[in-house]
């Protein structure tokens, strides 16, 4: 059933992205804590029209608010930083992963478990927008967390 | 154009790989001050606990969607791998410590046990954790929200390693590569051990 639904996902997710020339793949939300007040969502967001786009917001349903954040180690310290534009070259793959680019998923109104469905509208400045659902998924211990 | 941008992609990437050193062992053991951390449940954690086992404290913030949940998740699986080459008895302990009390304290019972049932979590008064980040040479701030209310809070990336002594001896560093921080940890004991026999 699961597959099923994954499958149908994948479908309606390349449906609605080829329209557009904008395309999410191998999204996911890893498992989290129930008391963690944040999700990250992870994906590689594409960019096959012959113009440059920009993402300049998210929002999720079943959370309070959602950013894109960048994360990233100086000297040793984790840091993180909300970008309020990231710009996609014509014909770029942008990957969000885990130590580095991800959506920001802030204070869910439920607990999320495995194999549910997280959705995601990506806003562009030219005003267009992007739906995308992705699954909670099992974290992937001893690795970059990368797909 | 690029191809230079996926060359220089991939000179950037290809560093850290390279540098990939997953622990440092201070020059001397360094003392901890006495400590009281606690959960909502009313569990204390305390300097003392830290005696007759290994420990590895995290610092961390349950708002923190990537790096805190991410550092755990390897935690888990260089801990698992450390099991496999050390006594039951000598497979350290996760401490995952929240510098973020204001926010945290009401359930953070549950947060670190998510990734190990044998983890915990706990946090305490802004100077029981000051103490203990100043011991172990560690840093945290936390920023003034933003306009949506969101305070990041900043963090050291590496974890600290106390010995059975309470006294910390290294420090690890991301990525915590399983196989490689397991083997770090397990000739710091028996260095450790020499130590003790001589």
């Amino acid at each position: 059933m699961r597959f099923v639904l994954a499958a149908a996902t994948l479908a309606f997710t390349a449906g609605m992205t080829l329209a557009q020339d904008l395309s999410v793949t191998n999204g996911y939300v890893p498992v989290a804590p129930p008391s963690a007040m944040a999700h990250a969502a992870y994906f590689e967001l594409t960019n096959e029209s012959d113009v440059s786009r920009s993402l300049i917001g998210v929002s999720a349903e079943g959370y309070a608010m959602a950013h894109i954040h960048q994360s990233s180690e100086q000297d040793g310290i984790a840091t993180m930083a909300m970008l309020h534009q990231l710009d996609i070259a014509p014909g770029q793959s942008v990957a969000f992963k885990p130590g580095g680019l991800h959506v920001m998923l802030m204070r869910p109104t439920a607990s999320r478990a495995l194999g549910e469905m997280v959705e995601l509208e990506l806003q562009f400045s030219d005003g267009q927008t992007l739906a995308v659902v992705m699954p909670i998924t099992a974290r992937k211990f001893g690795t970059d967390g990368g797909s | 154009m690029k191809w230079f941008l996926s060359f220089l992609t991939a000179v950037v990437f290809a560093v850290p790989v390279a540098a990939q050193v997953q622990g440092v062992e201070l020059d001397a053991p360094v003392d901890l001050p006495a400590f009281t951390m606690e959960d909502e449940l009313g569990n204390s954690f305390v300097s003392d606990d830290l005696n007759g086992a290994w420990t590895i404290i995290m610092f961390g913030f349950l708002s923190c969607p990537d790096v805190c949940p991410f550092t755990l998740g390897n935690l888990e699986a260089a801990v698992a791998e450390t099991g496999m080459r050390v006594r039951p008895d000598n497979v350290p302990k996760v401490w995952f410590v929240s510098v973020d009390p204001e926010r945290d304290a009401e359930n953070i019972s549950e947060y670190a046990k998510f990734f190990h049932p044998d983890f915990s979590s706990m946090t305490g008064s802004r100077e029981e954790i000051d103490g203990l980040i100043e011991a172990t040479d560690s840093f945290y701030r936390i920023l003034p929200p933003d306009s949506t209310g969101y305070a990041e809070v900043q963090h050291s990336s590496a974890v600290s390693v106390i010995a059975p002594d309470g006294t910390l001896r290294a420090k690890l560093q991301p990525p915590f590569d399983p196989g490689l921080t397991a083997e770090f940890l397990a000739r710091l004991q028996i260095k450790y051990r020499k130590e003790l026999s001589q």
